[in-house]
């Protein structure tokens, strides 16, 4: 390996004339970590890849790899891989040859090329494929094409483009394991684009959640789970997502729809909050508050549950066996370390 | 008979009458290439005949051999169409992908170019060549054929390089490719279909033209097309001579057209099905 693979973004701007695509970025990772840019389109998590890759240019700002300023270098001279949403295999080429062609670049003998290339290929388990055009590959051999390509240069950084959204689900979900298991494996730094909050979750070491051009928040999945920053993100990670309910604090209570709540977090004074709550966090009680079953979806081992509270819609998640009727009339509390004030202004976290 | 069988009994003699109406001029040349100039003459026209190679005889070996003008013609389209595909294929590259200042205006100039009723230009273009001293040179002929022929490539071509996804580049810069080898390994291989194409149409176009030929050629470079004209005078016209020169020039035509035809077909339906010309 020809570097470590830690990557420093340093107050990355991007504007596309008077649109500000990236609105000042800072973010590290660290050598061989699983870093997923996770956001919703348009959010600039692709545009942040991209400038990273050297396949644009930012407005103002650095990028630095392993401690070098790479800003106005090359892409071809940035020892990056990278796999493509599309895949971007060379259709005229054999599988062969584009696993080679990164390779034949780099001017290594072909002594050393047939042997690295098969190695790629097994790999990812296209070896029996070697032959084949692209136009005869399914899409998740094109797709396992795209990543030979990728990891047959030992390159100190691989990048994916949402490689697994043009896969079915069932093909989505193999791949993913497959995915963390080789990334672990080869021990490089992979940064992963995805609008797929479970796909994070899932694979990354940490991730950074990008809303409207700016990093909200970066952390481990757990961390952003539990502690999301903002409104935005807390509505966007989970699913079903946090409930967020419009509420008052007093003196360390929270008011939803005329009850009150405990809660852990505090604001200076009394004020109008936005609350969340994980569905998961939500149970029934007595004496809690009032809300009436509104449908429920039933998902196997638990079952998703729309309440009416005095007009507010809340989700819930229930085990199995414990399911209400629909119609019913329940009584839900949440523990107050569950609760979660946000602002309802600037919309981030209390 | 059904309604279906009618429709396609209709489409084939439609389709029949389209083709004689197409076919008739060239077969009726090489029928009179294979007379004698008094069977041609004959009326009623002459459909059985004994078949005679004279014609084809005095035109190769005769004293007005038009081999001289056949060679000339070889080197003013090959010599155009090499020219023109490598100054082509780069400037149609650039239109269809990099961004600069006046592309727009370099896209609309390319094809007005083609707007320009040619015999509009001819006396300047010989105003032109005569003050430079390259009438009735190869270098003269091609240097005006480049002035048509190379928008017409650059025109065709861009099509071609931006049906080509922006990604499949990024990849190959990524891979380690510089601009020039991404340009020689990845993207024209897969518009080699289009480059055929525009070596087909530009070689024919340089080879059937006539209107400058007549005007800027002179003894020493006469294409075939300006020498057919030697047979026919004020007298007399050859027939059976015009007709065997007419079917010699047609010859690297058809083969051209015959060998390229898998191209041409899946150029021209190129962008009808996304994706579906290139693979």
């Amino acid at each position: 390996m020809s570097g470590q693979g830690q990557v420093s973004f340093r107050n990355i701007v991007k504007l596309h004339g008077q649109f500000a695509a990236l609105k000042n970025v800072n973010f590290d990772i660290k050598p061989g970590e699983f870093f997923a840019l996770l956001g919703p389109s348009g959010s600039g998590k692709s545009t942040t890849l991209r400038i990273l890759a050297g396949l644009d240019a930012p407005t103002t700002g650095r990028v630095m790899i392993d401690d070098k300023d790479v800003t106005s270098t090359d892409a071809r001279d940035r020892d990056i891989a990278m796999v493509f949403q599309s895949y971007a295999l060379y259709p005229h080429m054999t599988v062969a040859e584009n696993i080679a062609f990164p390779l034949e670049m780099a001017k290594l003998p072909k002594s050393e090329i047939a042997p690295a290339v098969k190695d790629a290929a097994r790999k990812v388990k296209i070896d029996h494929l070697l032959d084949r055009k692209p136009g005869q590959l399914s899409g998740g051999q094109q797709q396992r094409c795209a990543l030979a390509r990728a990891i047959v240069r030992k390159a100190r950084l691989f990048l994916l483009d949402e490689p697994l959204s043009n896969l079915d689900a069932k093909l989505r979900l193999e791949t993913r394991a497959e995915l963390k298991k080789l990334q672990r494996s080869l021990g490089v730094t992979a940064v992963y684009v995805t609008h797929d909050q479970e796909e994070a979750m899932t694979l990354a070491d940490r991730m950074a959640v990008f809303m409207s051009g700016e990093i909200q928040q970066v952390g481990t999945p757990a961390e952003v789970f539990a502690r999301p920053n903002s409104i935005d993100i807390a509505g966007f990670i989970g699913n079903p997502p946090m409930n967020l309910v419009p509420a008052r604090y007093v003196d360390g209570d929270v008011i939803i729809a005329g009850h009150r709540l405990k809660t852990t977090a505090t604001t200076a004074v009394e004020r109008d909050v936005v609350v969340g709550l994980r569905p998961g966090a939500l149970r029934m009680t007595e004496g809690g508050l009032g809300a009436r079953v509104d449908l429920i979806e039933d998902l196997g081992d638990t079952a998703v549950l729309d309440l009416d509270c005095a007009g507010t819609m809340i989700r819930m998640r229930v085990a199995d066996g414990n399911i209400p009727g629909e119609g019913d009339t329940i009584s839900i509390t949440a523990r107050p370390q569950d609760i979660h004030l946000f602002d309802p202004a600037t919309r981030m976290r209390l | 008979m059904t309604a279906k069988r009618l429709r396609v009994f209709a489409l084939l003699a439609i389709s029949m009458i389209f083709l004689l109406a197409w076919a008739f001029p060239i077969l009726w040349s090489v029928l009179n290439s294979l007379k004698t100039d008094s069977d041609v003459l004959a009326y009623p026209p002459k459909l059985v005949f004994a078949p005679t190679w004279e014609a084809y005889r005095d035109v190769l070996f005769g004293s007005g051999s038009i081999l001289p003008n056949l060679l000339s013609s070889v080197i003013i389209s090959v010599g155009t169409t090499i020219v023109t595909m490598l100054m082509a294929v780069p400037a149609a590259y650039a239109l269809a992908r990099l961004r600069f200042r006046g592309k727009k205006f370099a896209g609309f100039y390319v094809l007005a170019t083609q707007m320009l009723p040619p015999v509009g230009i001819i006396i300047p273009y010989f105003l032109v060549l005569r003050n430079i001293g390259w009438i009735d040179t190869y270098q003269g002929i091609i240097l005006i054929y480049l002035s048509f022929s190379l928008p017409f490539a650059i025109w065709l071509l861009v099509s071609y390089f931006e049906d080509i996804p922006f990604e499949m580049e990024e990849a190959a810069y990524l891979d380690g490719a510089s601009r020039l080898k991404t340009l020689w390994r990845i993207i024209i291989p897969q518009v080699r279909g289009g480059i055929a194409v525009t070596v087909v149409f530009v070689f024919l176009n340089a080879w059937n033209e006539f209107l400058f030929a007549v005007v800027l050629s002179g003894n020493t470079v006469r294409p075939v097309t300006v020498a057919m004209f030697n047979f026919v005078s004020v007298e007399q016209t050859l027939w059976a001579k015009l007709a065997a020169v007419s079917v010699l020039a047609m010859l690297p035509v058809v083969v051209l057209g015959v060998v390229a035809q898998k191209h041409i077909v899946k150029g021209l339906t190129v962008g009808a099905v996304k994706g579906g010309g290139r693979r």
